[in-house]
């Protein structure tokens, strides 16, 4: 193959990798919107919290990348029930300013509370996969990317039959198109938002343990990981799942050749500008239903 | 009628207020508060007013601190006349940015608010011709009408932006009693049904962000040649979220709560400095608890004490209806 297609088809690889860590942040994200209607902005902080809790299990509990891995989903799985017993639930009824503003708090919080406990130098998540090369024709990649795409896949195959089949996904389905029909009906409100919460926030954990190994990791990366969910979110409508999953390969691949053909400078604000020009052709994003009255 | 003198003795404790002491320090974080004062004003008349919620506030705050800079350094500008062109062009900003992001509403809006808010920050950093790119300008000169008159001391940018709140704090109490005012928070309140009674909900809205991003252009262009540095860093998320902190934890809809936010923001954050590195996580759980245990903001603090010491009059029940 010609060199110059060759470096196209790694571009577009390397961003359909980049894509599915996006896809898995804004998975949660959307879930979050989809069923309680909140803009979490703290959920960049519990990505953050995967991946310091996977190098911790590593360092600490002296546990293989798998095992800490897991052991940091499941941990940071338990501080979103925390998240929401105390940070959200108990604004349901308040205004969305209120509720956005509550989570802005707690992300300010995790990360400095981060910084403070983990120390603000950058760590780097060791994993027996990121120097592995896996040849697929002529372009390459890294074990650990397989695996990112690999356990990406099979995460949202296994949270759309969580949705779809099982009585509480019925239940959560029931809440988002509305709360209060869903309570008289005998919905456990209440439970909706923690399994809710517990799911996006493991979700996001997860993203930060498979992405670890592939770059440094320091407290303030919440922010750059909830800013790229939002980009998804939005570009793929709010609150749908195949929305976000579109939106963040888009993104991912958009980026790759923006950063590649024209400058990384110009890589970060593409997203952005993306996201503009969707929202004046398609003001719910590309998959988004219309907007509740 | 207490309600009535308040304002007036606000004002008059605002005015001796420098006179205390002569510490420069404490003169600084004054004059730090009138102008995040004065932008917390502007953001209120967005979030507060017609309701909806913006993130790119901090870059109109930029883009007039910047034109005043580059006015000024470039092309000779002199001070005054620059303020007036900073209001200008960050309201030239809102306007094209309103026009196209007033269509949609809700979190989008949030979110492309946000979006506008880091491409133009994004931009700064990388445009070094025209910026100077992460260095920021420094050597601003001070305010001033040639060379016989200039601000030169804190005191001096107090008294100025105390002047400029007030007069916009007026201006906000003017115009909630007129028919625009009204407009807006028929707006915000049911938007459908102001546009049955014939106001045209676009145009109010993108009024309300033209006027407050030009308010955010002029707090910004006196913070920079207060400062006589400025750097992208003012137009960062940070600062997006502190503006926002300051007008929901003060009180969004009122005069008061953004002004009382602003003095929250810049006094806790000095008397917190002493715990080091606890200061911002003590910071965000204060910020974080006052949300939940006061969702309309410390205004409604004085709201609740007044409703129990006073008998309620027509007036005020009015008020409180059409929130």
């Amino acid at each position: 193959m010609e060199m110059e297609l060759v470096l196209l088809t790694q571009q577009i690889m390397n961003g359909l990798v980049n894509g599915m860590t996006y896809v898995l942040i804004a998975t949660g994200l959307t879930l979050v919107f989809g069923v309680l209607h909140i803009i979490n902005f703290a959920h960049g902080e519990f990505y953050m919290l995967g991946a310091f809790f996977t190098f911790f299990a590593a360092k600490l509990l002296g546990l293989d990348y798998i095992s800490a891995g897991i052991v940091a989903t499941l941990g940071v799985a338990v501080l979103g029930i925390l998240a929401n017993r105390f940070f959200f639930w108990p604004l349901r009824k308040e205004h969305e300013f209120t509720v956005l503003l509550s989570s802005l708090g707690l992300a300010l919080l995790l990360t400095n509370g981060g910084e403070l406990i983990f120390g603000a130098d950058p760590k780097y998540v060791a994993s027996p996969f990121a120097d592995g090369i896996v040849p697929l024709g002529p372009v390459i990649v890294t074990q650990q990317r397989m695996l990112i795409f690999a356990v990406g896949a099979l995460v949202l195959v296994l949270l759309y039959l969580f949705i779809q089949k099982t009585r509480m996904g019925k239940m959560m389905r029931a809440t988002a198109q509305n709360p209060e029909g869903a309570a008289l009906t005998g919905v456990d409100i209440r439970r909706v938002y923690t399994v809710t919460f517990m799911v996006a926030c493991g979700l996001a954990a997860l993203a930060g343990a498979l992405v670890g190994p592939t770059a440094m990791i320091f407290p303030t990366v919440g922010t750059w990981a909830v800013l790229k969910g939002f980009i998804v979110v939005v570009l793929g409508g709010l609150g749908s799942i195949p929305g976000a999953l579109i939106g963040g390969l888009i993104l991912g691949v958009v980026e790759a050749l923006a950063g590649g053909y024209i400058s990384m400078g110009f890589a970060q604000a593409i997203g952005f500008s993306i996201i503009i020009v969707v929202l004046l052709w398609r003001p719910n994003g590309l998959f988004g239903a219309a907007r509740r009255a | 009628m207490m309600a009535r003198f308040l304002p007036i003795l606000a004002v008059a404790a605002a005015l001796v207020l420098p006179l205390a002491t002569s510490n420069t320090y404490f003169h600084h974080l004054l004059v730090l508060w009138m102008l995040y004062s004065l932008l917390a004003l502007s953001l209120n008349i967005i979030v507060g007013y017609i309701g909806e919620l913006s993130f790119g506030h901090a870059a109109f705050f930029g883009i007039g601190a910047y034109t005043a800079a580059i006015l000024g350094m470039n092309f000779g500008f002199p001070g005054f006349p620059g303020l007036l062109m900073a209001g200008i062009v960050a309201g030239a900003f809102g306007f094209v940015i309103g026009y196209v992001a007033l269509r949609i509403e809700g979190p989008q809006f949030v979110i492309l608010t946000l979006g506008f808010g880091s491409i133009i920050f994004t931009t700064t950093n990388y445009w070094v011709d025209l910026t100077r790119g992460p260095m920021g300008i420094s050597n601003i000169a001070p305010l001033g009408v040639g060379a016989g008159f200039e601000l030169s001391s804190a005191l001096d940018y107090y008294y100025l932006s105390l002047l400029l709140v007030v007069a916009f704090a007026y201006a906000c109490h003017a115009l909630m009693l007129s028919r625009t005012g009204r407009a807006f928070i028929a707006v915000r309140e049911n938007a459908q049904l102001a546009a049955s009674l014939g106001v045209d909900v676009f145009r109010t809205k993108l009024l309300a962000f033209v006027v407050a991003t030009a308010v955010a252009g002029v707090a910004g262009a006196i913070f920079a040649h207060y400062l006589t540095v400025i750097t992208p860093e003012v137009m960062s998320l940070n600062y997006m979220v502190a503006i926002l902190i300051m007008v929901i934890v003060g009180g969004r809809g009122t005069i008061a709560g953004p002004i009382l936010g602003a003095l929250i923001y810049v006094g806790l954050l000095e008397l917190l400095r002493a715990t080091g590195a606890l200061r911002m996580v003590i910071f965000a759980a204060l910020l974080t608890v006052s949300v939940i245990f006061l969702p309309g903001g410390l205004v409604s603090l004085w709201r609740r004490f007044a409703d129990r010491s006073t008998v309620r009059t027509a007036r005020q029940a009015q008020v409180e209806a059409g929130e």
